[in-house]
Order: C-alpha cells, then structure tokens, then sequence
C-alpha cells in the first residue's frame, strides 16, 4: 500500500470538515458555492458529491446552520453558516493546525 | 437539465443508492444532488459537458457511501475470513452455511459492492453446488452386468464428450475458489481505503 493510497485520503477527510469550516467563516454560501471553492483548490477534494454529506454531518453536529434563500435564478438556495461552536471548534482547529504543522515541518524538514 | 437523460439515469442510480439511508436524508440528499447538477450543467450543456459534470461529482456510490459516519476503516477479521470459509464450503451445511456466509460478506465493510455481488452470483451453493455434478459427469456409464455381477463398464457417449463434462466440472471447481481467493485478497485493504 503506498502512501497515497492510504494516508492521503485519511488526512484529507479529517482535514477537510475544518476548511468548509473555514469557508463559512466571514460569510455564508450555499452548497454549490463550497464545493466550488473547494474543488479550485488542487487536491483537497477528488469527488465533489461527497461533500453533501459531511455538510449535513456538520449541520448534524450542530457546527453549522442554514438558512433558505431566494437564488436570483431558479429555486431557493440552502445557504450555510457558522454556529458559536462552530467558530469555536474552526479556532480550536487552527490553533492545532498550526502547532501540527510546524512540528512536522521541523521533521520533515520542510520549511 | 433533469430531462437529459444521462443525468436521469444518474439520479435513478443515486435514489437505488440511497435506499439504505434514512428516507428523509435520502430525500435531501437527492435534493442536493439534484440543486448542484441544476448550477453546473447550462441549459444548453454538450453532452461532454454534461459527462465531466457528473464524473466530477463521483458515482451515486461513492457518495452515499461518504454518508457513513466517520468510517472505521476495518481490515480483515474473523467476519471476513467466515465468509470466505463459509460461501466456499457453507453449501455442505444443508445450505445455511452458505447463506451465513452470504449475510457475513454483505454486512462486512471490506468489500465493495461489486465484490459482494462477484461473491453472490458465482455458484451460489460454492463447491457444494458441485457434488452433483460430479455425480452426474462420474456415472455417466453403463455396465454390463451377468447373474447379477459386474463385467465390464464402459462410459456413455452421450450428447457430450465425457472429456466436455469433465473440463466444465473443473471450470466449476475452480471458479469459487478463485474467487474467494480474490475477495481474501481484496479484504486486507478495506474498501473505503482503495
């Protein structure tokens, strides 16, 4: 099993909940819009569809809340937005993040 | 957009997909799925177009399959290893090995959902199925009997050479268990892993 068969992927699902996360921090967007801006980003996500359903376990886990809009064309638009414990659980995120990625850097020797 | 009748087709497969889910998350996951196709693919969208949209956003079962939460990725244990044990030799337990191992291989998390059906479909029974075929292809002969004793015996030409018969019995033979040996290996990397 090599590394991007295994390891990646993990990495990437566990990373990925915090970077919607991140997404919704200074504005709500609806769901097109997240994966959207998810995908411009090279690796971060292979199948967009997958990203429906860790929104609805965000919003499950209460991180997240919708609202429904109406889209200027075609039928409403659910639009998502950060909870208080969803700020929380991103600032908590990122203070780890960073700590993280700065130990593994100073490893790797990578920085 | 909904009218194309690729994108019909990959909302039927995502609503198949989506049956193992609790309806009313099935409901909204179509609905999303359905609202996403809608922003992505123009009125007035190729065919290509349309293609690469639905390519990009995975097939119906990799999606329903981002619904489990959090996935454990479980290598092969016990579980598996009874269901490779029992769908090869389940069937001489009156048949309910076999079917043992069927619920086994469906309930396990190693294997797709491809794999399960290579594992339902071939020889259902697994080598049990075969008994009587080696008995049919062994006494495929006739013999010559004299008061009551056997002189000689001679096989049957039948509609089929007996060299056909023997050839499809180990064809038969060798099926399930190259198979099996297939899912063995698949099982020791789990499926949401591959």
């Amino acid at each position: 099993m090599t590394v991007r068969d295994s390891l990646i992927p993990q990495l990437r699902r566990g990373v990925l909940e915090f970077c919607i996360l991140a997404l919704l921090r200074e504005t709500e967007r609806y769901g097109f819009e997240i994966v959207r801006r998810l995908t411009e980003t090279d690796s971060l996500v292979t199948t967009e569809g997958t990203l429906y359903p860790l929104l609805s376990r965000l919003r499950r886990e209460g991180l997240v809340d919708t609202t429904w809009r109406e889209s200027p064309s075609g039928p409403p638009r659910r639009y998502y937005h950060l909870t208080a414990s969803g700020h929380e659980a991103l600032k908590a995120f990122i203070a780890e993040w960073e700590r993280f990625r700065a130990s593994v850097d100073t490893v790797l020797g990578t920085t | 957009m909904t009218t194309d009748p690729i994108v019909r087709d990959y909302l039927n497969d995502l609503r198949r997909a989506a049956r193992r889910l609790d309806k009313a998350r099935a409901r909204e996951l179509q609905a999303e799925i359905e609202a996403h196709l809608q922003e992505a693919i123009p009125e007035d969208a190729s065919e290509a177009q349309v293609r690469n949209e639905l390519e990009r956003l995975g097939t119906p079962e990799e999606i329903v399959e981002a619904e489990r939460p959090a996935p454990p990725p479980a290598a092969a244990g016990i579980h598996e290893w009874a269901a490779i044990f029992l769908l090869l030799f389940g069937g001489f337990i009156f048949l309910i090995g076999w079917f043992a191992g069927l619920i086994l291989l469906w309930s396990s998390r190693c294997w797709r959902t491809s794999e399960k059906w290579l594992g339902t479909m071939l020889i259902p029974g697994g080598l049990a199925a075969v008994l009587p075929l080696i008995a049919i292809v062994g006494s495929a002969q006739t013999c010559v009997r004299r008061n009551g004793i056997t002189v000689r015996c001679t096989p049957v030409s039948g509609p089929l050479p007996v060299w056909v018969g023997w050839l499809f019995l180990i064809l038969v033979v060798a099926g399930p268990i190259a198979t099996t040996i297939f899912l063995a290996r698949r099982a020791r990397t789990p499926a949401a892993l591959r």
